[in-house]
């Protein structure tokens, strides 16, 4: 990224050029999801839910919601004894509590799905899903190994593959109406 | 006699500091921050300390999940005492016997719905009960 920052400084492009440059822009800014949670704290939700994106792309959680800390945790093994769904042979992250206003990026380098849930919040269904590339490296998905002791709330929110695949990214309506049903799509 | 001195010294104190309360909460919790064994819920779990719509929060470790969770204004006022009561253990079987209180005069209960925090990190339900009246809930609105 330096090597290529320096490259378009050099050709005297600088900023500009910068602005000018989609690749570039992809690589340096990344996608954002919200953790957000209603008034009296009675639904807490990550917006998006599902997001597309490619290898080399990064994610950044933001907590948005004043009254709640939030995690964005990978399911793996590693970590807090969770089953894994994400791919094989792939390091997992773990964004530790998030305070009101702080964020953590992740960056994704191998193509497949990826499941993450919140801490304090899995019971209640506060979790998310990225694909990343194609939708390959999903052996967890086919077999169902990756549903052992998740609740039920959870398992219901996750968006299907070809709706993140066929919008990019998938919003849920975390709001007073929203009682932990299936998530419904909107773009 | 010594007696009615201590009512009557009671009284005069009332009088004197304008107290509102038929029942005044404890002294040891009465303002910010309350006596050991309360301690702030933002050093014990990763939380704000002040919490929009609950104010700054106490509570004895001992007492997690339920409580009481001792809940103060900016001003270190005690606003409201704080029931957090998991679903998973209002079952036949469980329940919650003889939680202790501020003792301060109850205005009106809230009970509500959350999904969760840290600290008590499953759905539970809140039983608020404030001290102070509805409209006076605006001052630990923000
Ligand atoms: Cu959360």
């Amino acid at each position: 990224m330096n090597i290529t920052r320096r490259h378009l400084i050099g050709l005297g492009g600088g900023a500009a050029a910068l602005l000018t440059m989609p690749a570039i822009i992809r690589a340096a800014e990344p996608f954002d999801i919200v953790m957000q949670g209603g008034k009296n704290g009675g639904h807490v939700w990550f917006d998006p839910i599902g997001l597309h994106i490619q290898p080399g792309d990064s994610v950044r959680w933001i907590n948005m919601d004043k009254g709640n800390s939030h995690t964005a945790t990978a399911y793996h093994p590693s970590l807090f004894d969770h089953p894994r769904r994400m791919p094989r042979n792939t390091k997992p992250w773990d964004s530790d509590y998030l305070l009101p206003g702080e964020s953590f990026v992740f960056t994704f380098s191998k193509p497949g799905i990826y499941d993450y849930y919140c801490i304090p919040h899995e019971a209640a269904g506060m979790v998310g899903r990225i694909v990343v590339g194609s939708a390959r490296n999903a052996d967890w998905l086919r077999s169902g190994t990756g549903d052992k002791g998740v609740p039920e709330a959870a398992l219901n929110m996750f968006p299907g593959i070809d709706a993140i695949l066929g919008m990019g990214r998938v919003s849920i309506d975390g709001t007073e109406t929203q009682q932990g049903g299936a998530a419904h799509a909107h773009s | 006699m010594t007696s009615f001195k201590i009512l009557s010294g009671l009284a005069l104190f009332c009088a004197m500091t304008g107290t509102a309360f038929a029942h005044g909460p404890a002294d040891s919790v009465a303002m910010s921050p309350p006596d050991a064994p309360f301690q702030a819920v933002s050093a014990l779990v990763p939380l704000p300390d002040f919490l929009p719509g609950m104010g700054q929060l106490f509570v004895d470790p001992a007492t997690l999940p339920a409580g009481p969770f001792m809940a103060y204004d900016h001003d270190g006022a005690l606003v409201s005492t704080i029931y957090m009561l998991p679903l998973s253990q209002l079952t036949p079987d469980q329940g919650f016997d003889d939680l202790t209180t501020s003792g301060a005069l109850v205005d009106h209960v809230d009970v509500v719905y959350n999904a969760g925090h840290p600290g008590v990190e499953e759905p539970h339900i809140h039983v608020i009960l404030w001290h102070v009246s509805p409209a006076d809930e605006e001052r630990v609105a923000q």
